[in-house]
């Protein structure tokens, strides 16, 4: 009977977060919206077990709605979310349902916790957790749950851009321990001076710091064929 | 020809596993020798000459080319030999003028392009400098060794077997040019050889060996007297021949080969005199084969 | 002396049609590996990254002529050997086959000479092997692949070198790649110094590869103690410059090794040849 009693209250409660949340996250794909297209320069800087890699340098192209193109002169190794598919999978509020959290502070800004669960079992995305600076209306941190991929966990900065909603400097936390390394074609000579530095950890990062932004310049859609 | 002694061997032993190829050999050669070294084969010359050329380093015995031993002059004695072994073999895929290219620039001499041109003429090769040895006939080869022998000009040659495989005509000349060698050039020769005529016709001296030992050494003329043959009579009535022949002639040479065969040693001009004593008593001569008393010696020797 | 003999080895070696075999050899391996690259390139790229995929992306210029060159590299370091012994295993025993040991050993140089200059000749010839490769697996590959970073796959991981950090890891690479094929070089001619026919050093050459690196593979504690020793085991030693950071003590210990094999296989073959009778 008091389980009941409590129920009843809550019922009218969560409903009222849900909205609070659509209400929220629609803010936060208004602002997105409002960029058509970009470009930006990166500066990469990977930090992951079992890769080695010096500071890179890119530029990247994005056009709404999907598209994401990254130039370099080398090689570039960025994370294979985080850029353009959480913006595509809140833009659309039939997708999923979203509840509101705690208030944490993240970057120094007051966040939300905003919790977004995909309606059907088709999406890729399992859990997102999108923690929102509700005063400027954007994500500070994003915790994106994969059928096949892990968690990757992406914090952002902002600077001069934040009116756009983009950031100037984004780190990518993700998951590695399903890494596996082919047997190399050639014998590796070290290979028992190896097995002791082997490095164990489970996670890695990647710091992405985005500057000279270029919005809504119209870039053509011919940019972006590979 | 003087006594200046070139080649110098004493005692020489050299064993291969438990096979003694070379027993206890000593011969010495003088300058301006032609100096035939005569044996069957498998003797023992063909080990004896690679201890010559320091191919072979011998068990034991003393070699001394030019008064020096290889111990301490080897290269100073290489620069004043020239040698084919057994037979001559070049790079086949090289022509004939990179061939003696190759061995002149190795040789201790400068040779010059137009030398090896001039070698290339004397040995009978002179329009065939450019083309590959692998297309040489074995006389042609046999040619170009001697040339190679000859680049860097050295006092002593020494040429294992230099006619064996060639047809008659290739070793007649060899044998003309290992002639003018000794009479134009003046050379010391050493020349092995398994077969007597070719030491015959050539050498001055010589030394038989058989089984890895020195059998006889010394001048040819003086081993083999012309005069005089070992002569085999094959008879019907062998007895009464040998009987006649041995009262008449009082010669004790006389050598029973089968029931039908005897050697006996005469002058060429006892042959037909024999033969008609045989006749007028009555006995039939079926064959009569003179042989010069070397061969004789030489295949006795060996066969021995 | 010395000098002119070792002309003489290199105007033999020109002049043989089995040394352009291996040259020839090289170069259609290399064209047929970079005709597969230009053709299906993304699959080896796929090879490389595969596990690492799912979650990151690789961008920019992966398949570039440092990639082709490495992995050309990888490839044919087993086979490079075996065309060097084709011809350098011939150096003496072919001699020998071939009756002009004799005449050789008769002119006025020391065997001594005769087997140096054979050894020298032998490493010009595995110099301009390497060089060959060099050019054909770097300079061909760079200039229809272009330039960029390289991924390597090691053991403990994936390595992505800088463009600008290649070229001296290629140079040095190459420089310890080079000491590798001149110890089976020196190998072959040391075998030749003991045999009177052209195959058997050859054939022997490998064998004794194969050998070698089985052992240096067979995870068995008896052969720990050997491995390290053994050449094969530093014959990829040219590999660690593109580690990061690069291992000098492990790059400098293999050459040490590698050096000491080739003083023994030389030493070994002028006392052999020195003590020989010439009896071919």
């Amino acid at each position: 009977m008091r389980i009941l009693f409590i129920l009843i209250l809550l019922f009218p409660l969560s409903k009222l977060h849900a909205q609070a949340a659509n209400v929220l996250l629609n803010k936060v794909v208004a602002k997105m919206m409002s960029v058509k297209d970009y470009s930006a320069n990166a500066d990469v800087t990977a930090d992951i077990p079992m890769i080695k890699i010096l500071p890179s340098k890119a530029k990247i192209y994005f056009k709404q709605k999907d598209k994401f193109k990254v130039e370099a002169k080398g090689i570039v190794i960025l994370p294979k979310q985080g850029f353009t598919d959480v913006n595509s999978f809140i833009s659309n509020s039939k997708n999923y349902q979203a509840i509101l959290g705690d208030t944490t502070v993240v970057n120094s800004a007051k966040s939300v916790l905003t919790t977004v669960i995909p309606n059907g079992e088709s999406s890729e995305i399992i859990l997102a957790k999108l923690w929102i600076d509700y005063t400027r209306n954007v994500v500070m941190k994003t915790q994106i749950t994969t059928k096949s991929n892990g968690t990757v966990t992406t914090t952002y900065t902002y600077g001069d851009k934040v009116s756009y909603g983009l950031p100037s400097k984004m780190v990518f936390e993700i998951d590695v321990k399903k890494f596996k390394l082919p047997k190399s074609v050639a014998a590796d000579i070290n290979n028992t001076d190896n097995k002791s530095k082997k490095d164990t950890r489970k996670k890695g990062t990647i710091t992405v710091s985005l500057s000279n932004y270029s919005v809504n310049q119209g870039l053509s859609d011919a940019l972006f064929v590979k | 020809m003087n006594n200046e002694v070139i080649v110098s061997v004493e005692g020489l032993s050299k064993k291969f596993g438990t096979f003694e190829a070379v027993k206890d050999v000593s011969f010495t050669v003088n300058r301006g020798d032609v100096f035939g070294f005569l044996g069957p084969n498998g003797a023992g010359k063909s080990t004896t000459i690679r201890c010559l050329l320091s191919l072979i380093a011998p068990d034991q015995g003393k070699v001394s080319l030019f008064g020096k031993s290889f111990q301490t002059n080897r290269r100073e004695i290489l620069a004043n030999v020239g040698s084919i072994i057994e037979k001559p073999d070049f790079y086949r895929y090289l022509s004939a003028e990179k061939n003696l290219e190759i061995f002149a620039r190795i040789s201790g001499a400068e040779v010059s392009k137009k030398e090896i041109q001039e070698m290339l003429d004397f040995v009978g090769l002179g329009d065939r400098g450019k083309h590959k040895v692998k297309g040489f006939s074995h006389g042609m080869k046999q040619r170009l060794g001697i040339a190679q022998t000859l680049l860097h000009k050295p006092d002593l040659i020494i040429l294992d077997e230099p006619t064996t495989g060639l047809d008659p005509q290739g070793i007649v000349e060899v044998r003309n040019l290992i002639l003018r060698l000794k009479n134009e050039q003046n050379k010391t020769i050493i020349l092995s050889s398994h077969q007597l005529a070719e030491i015959e016709l050539i050498s001055n001296r010589m030394v038989i060996i058989n089984q890895g030992r020195t059998l006889v050494e010394g001048r040819v003329d003086e081993l083999l007297n012309a005069q005089e043959l070992v002569v085999r009579f094959e008879v019907d009535r062998l007895a009464e021949a040998t009987s006649l022949l041995s009262s008449a002639h009082a010669t004790s040479e006389i050598s029973i080969i089968s029931e039908k065969e005897f050697d006996v040693t005469m002058e060429q001009h006892q042959i037909p005199i024999v033969n008609k004593l045989f006749v007028e008593n009555g006995i039939n001569v079926t064959a009569i084969e003179p042989k010069r008393k070397l061969e004789d010696y030489f295949l006795k020797t060996i066969q021995s | 002396m010395l000098l002119k003999n070792t002309y003489n080895e290199f105007v033999k070696i020109l002049s043989k049609p089995r040394s352009y075999l291996g040259v020839g050899a090289l170069t259609l391996l290399i064209g047929i590996i970079i005709f597969a690259m230009k053709v299906d390139g993304k699959s080896i790229i796929s090879f490389l990254t595969s596990s690492f995929e799912q979650t990151l992306t690789f961008n920019g210029h992966v398949l570039n002529g440092n990639l082709i060159a490495f992995i050309i590299l990888q490839m044919l370091i087993v086979h490079v050997p075996l065309l060097v012994a084709l011809v350098t295993g011939d150096l003496i025993s072919g001699e020998a086959a071939m009756g002009t040991i004799r005449m050789l050993a008769t002119k006025p140089i020391s065997r001594t000479q005769i087997v140096l200059s054979k050894f020298i000749a032998g490493a010009l010839y595995t110099l301009f092997l390497t060089f060959w490769l060099g050019i054909l697996a770097l300079g061909v590959s760079r200039m229809i692949f272009g330039t960029g970073d390289l991924i390597v796959l090691n053991s403990d991981g994936l390595v992505i070198l800088q463009d600008a950090d290649i070229l001296w890891r290629y140079g040095a690479g190459f420089a310890v790649a080079y000491l590798s094929l001149l110890t089976v070089s020196s190998l072959s001619i040391c075998l030749s110094a003991f045999a009177e026919n052209s195959i058997g050093p050859i054939v022997a050459t490998m064998a004794i590869i194969i050998l070698f690196t089985i052992i240096g593979t067979l995870d068995v504690t008896v052969f720990d103690s050997v491995k390290p020793f053994l050449f094969t085991t530093h014959m990829a030693a040219w590999r660690s410059f593109f580690e990061d950071p690069v291992s000098f003590d492990n790059i400098r210990e293999s050459i040490v090794i590698l050096l000491a094999h080739n003083v023994v296989f030389v030493a070994l073959s002028v006392f052999a040849f020195n003590r020989k009778d010439i009896t071919s």
